[in-house]
């Protein structure tokens, strides 16, 4: 092999995937970016319009009600999501009967199609015939409206998103409770300390770091929020479950809106950017 | 070495561009290509006529296929818009989407073809014609088959609350719901049965099974839009939204999605549905023993004269300029919807093709002996609307389906505020 090829075979070992990342990232980015300036229906041709998406998207009251959901969304999902993964976690972490059947059974969810979690709880959360309101009536209790009543709508699908996702973050936790050292506990024994004074002062902190992996991971997770109010609720009751990623699909793919849909896609891309970089100095500040 | 691959990566270039080159400019203008929809008994129709034809036409054939399988039709006819790959005759256009596609300057001016006015005026009312005429003043579209919607009853239920016939009016509508109501309440004191459902959803198509055939029953059959301005802002409008509004309100509609169980009419959940002549074989085919169905009108205003329009989801036929010979395929289509196939297209299909007097012309006679549950859509057929002739009614529906939802279901606006601000926003929309 002469030193011409020597050095040509590197680059044609790795053209399939800048081929790869060429046609279907790099060009897809640019071209959304190009988009942006631009009123495109697909079928027409494009019309330059210079910032009008941009200014069209500060004055969208629909997109700013998009956004207020997915945050309330991420305000009800992300606490509930931690609190309960890390309550399994721990209890999953003792030596307790079926151990590794109930380890499989939380985390069966998270494999199963989200499309098929959100149908099925489309039907437990019926309003007239719905399981869960059949239990309440039966309590003797009112119904509620999950997902006819704007107020739960929202709440509902965050309920929903963590039952789906949970086993994911109890199995991301239990690896970080297995990390902390033993020895910690043994000495905190000995000391008199309370099973509670143990989780707040050695678990917690030493778990900090899947702690905020996990946080990171959810919120980006529930900016991406789309098939659960796509399929249960079309972005209803009155918007209330209208996530920023529905509202962006729907203006392209409803009305074909190619221009304003990407202006508001590389908008919603710049603020999940932001939130994860503000969560990434977090995390260094606490190490 | 680095030579032998330029020669290499040279070869695959002028190979590709030889294939897509000859692929564009070898049309062979005597054998074009038709897409049908894609269902069963669609394709076999289609099949049907194509092989006749190419028996007859050797020198002039056609090549069949079902458009390909996406999440829409309507999906896939947009890409192949985009990729230039469209067929030459497409049979299953929605009437509400042949303008954008005249104005994007894909589809051919049928009025343009030899012998074209002749044919739909012979085939069509002018009521028809005048519908499907662009503002342009040109015809982008052949009206072809329709599924009006109507109201559709459990005739069982109907004669059990000891009413004559179906509710016609909306009076008649709100008292035998209350009486359904009434008989429907469960031990803990709550609903568990409806007089009618619709579809809770937002999504813009929802609003043909209830507002707008509602609209076109109350009004006669006026337009939603005119001169590029929402022409709905009436009192036919506010009448609906008011009825429908009563309706949820009492609880003689349910406000949950019932749509994901088995069949909620056929299993006695709800009286009466807005629905078109599909139901028929799946309803016949599946319903409990001693259950009995029937069609009637949409209900209407107390007050309503005249006749009873609905909407009839008109599916068209198109033919697009990447055609080589459009002439030819205008040829095909009047061969495929001559009333010897239309008769063939309602027997394998149940759908109405859209032609005048069809309950009178003798050739179809028998069908309806056959198919008496069809008679009633044949003369719905007299009285049936499809959409404007005018671009982003996506959005004009949505639009209408977000101010429903605030007014309808959850009552947060009054019906004249929810239509006065529909119009508002509508003609905001062609304003830009």
């Amino acid at each position: 092999m002469n030193l011409k090829s020597k050095k040509i075979v590197p680059y044609l070992l790795v053209s399939p995937y800048i081929i790869y990342f060429l046609i279907f990232i790099a060009f897809p980015v640019l071209f959304s970016i190009v988009l942006t300036f631009h009123k495109w229906n697909i079928i027409s041709p494009m019309q330059y319009t210079g910032l009008t998406n941009y200014i069209h998207l500060i004055h969208d009251e629909f997109f700013i009600k998009s956004i207020g959901n997915t945050l309330i969304f991420l305000a009800i999902h992300i606490p509930l999501q931690i609190i309960i993964a890390l309550f399994l976690a721990e209890v999953l972490n003792q030596n307790i009967k079926f151990r590794g059947f109930f380890r499989g059974a939380f985390f069966l969810p998270v494999i199963v199609s989200g499309v098929v979690v959100t149908i099925l709880w489309q039907q437990l959360y019926g309003f007239d015939t719905g399981l869960l309101n059949r239990i309440l009536i039966f309590l003797g209790l009112g119904r509620i409206g999950w997902l006819v009543d704007p107020s739960w709508a929202m709440p509902s699908i965050a309920i929903m998103a963590t039952w789906k996702n949970v086993g994911l973050y109890v199995i991301l936790f239990l690896v970080g409770l297995q990390t902390v050292p033993k020895n910690y506990y043994e000495a905190a024994d000995l000391e008199g300390a309370t099973h509670w004074q143990k989780f707040s002062r050695i678990t917690m902190p030493m778990i900090n770091p899947t702690i905020f992996m996990v946080v990171v991971l959810s919120t980006i997770g529930g900016f991406s929020l789309f098939i659960e109010p796509y399929i249960m609720t079309g972005g209803g009751p009155l918007n209330s479950t209208l996530s920023a990623v529905l509202y962006i699909y729907k203006q392209g793919f409803f009305y074909y809106h190619m221009g304003y849909s990407a202006t508001l896609g590389l908008f919603f891309a710049a603020l999940i950017l932001g939130v994860v970089m503000i969560q990434k100095k977090f995390i260094e500040k606490e190490k | 070495m680095t030579k032998q691959w330029i020669n290499i990566v040279v070869l695959i270039v002028f190979a590709l561009s030889q294939i897509t080159c000859s692929s564009k400019n070898e049309r062979n203008p005597n054998h074009l290509i038709y897409w049908s929809s894609n269902n069963t008994q669609e394709i076999e129709f289609a099949r049907y006529v194509v092989n006749e034809w190419n028996k007859n036409n050797p020198s002039r054939k056609i090549s069949f296929q079902p458009v390909p399988e996406g999440q829409s039709s309507e999906e896939i006819i947009l890409a192949a818009v985009v990729g230039k790959t469209t067929p030459d005759i497409y049979s299953n256009m929605w009437q509400g989407d042949v303008e954008d596609y005249a104005r994007a300057g894909v589809l051919v001016a049928l009025d343009t073809l030899k012998g074209f006015k002749d044919f739909i005026y012979s085939r069509c009312d002018s009521n028809v014609v005048k519908e499907v005429t662009s503002p342009d003043g040109h015809i982008y579209q052949i009206p072809w088959k329709i599924n009006p919607i109507m109201l559709m009853y459990n005739k069982n239920i109907i004669k059990h609350l000891g009413l004559k016939h179906p509710p016609e009016t909306y009076s008649q509508f709100d008292s035998a719901s209350e009486k359904f109501k009434d008989e429907n309440i469960d031990k803990y004191g709550y609903v568990d049965k409806w007089f009618g459902y619709s579809e809770v959803l937002v999504t813009w198509w929802q609003r043909f099974f209830d507002f707008y055939p509602l609209y076109l029953a109350a009004s006669g059959g006026a337009p939603l839009i005119k001169d590029y301005k929402a022409a709905f802002d009436n009192k036919y409008a506010v009448e609906v939204f008011s009825f429908l509004r009563n309706l949820y309100a009492h609880n003689y509609f349910a406000k949950e999605r019932l749509s994901v169980r088995q069949d909620i009419f056929l299993a006695g959940v709800i009286a009466t549905r807005f629905t078109g002549p599909w139901e028929i074989s799946h309803a016949d085919k599946f319903k409990p023993k001693g259950f009995e169905f029937d069609f009637t009108h949409m209900p209407v205003p107390d007050n309503h004269r005249g006749p009873i329009y609905t909407y009839c989801d008109p599916k068209n036929i198109v033919i697009f300029k990447t055609c080589p010979n459009a002439q030819l395929a205008w040829d095909f289509i009047k061969y495929m919807i001559n009333e010897k196939n239309d008769l063939k297209l309602l027997k394998l299909t149940n759908q109405i093709p859209r032609r005048k007097n069809l309950e009178t012309d003798s050739l179809f006679t028998d069908y309806f002996k056959n198919n008496p549950k069809m008679i009633e859509f044949a003369k719905q057929a007299r009285y049936v609307k499809g959409t404007d002739p005018y671009p982003n009614l996506t959005e004009v529906f949505d639009i209408i389906s977000q101010e429903y939802e605030a007014c309808v279901i959850y009552g947060k606006k009054s019906p004249q505020e929810a239509i006065d601000d529909a119009a508002k926003q509508v003609n905001l929309l062609y304003m830009k």
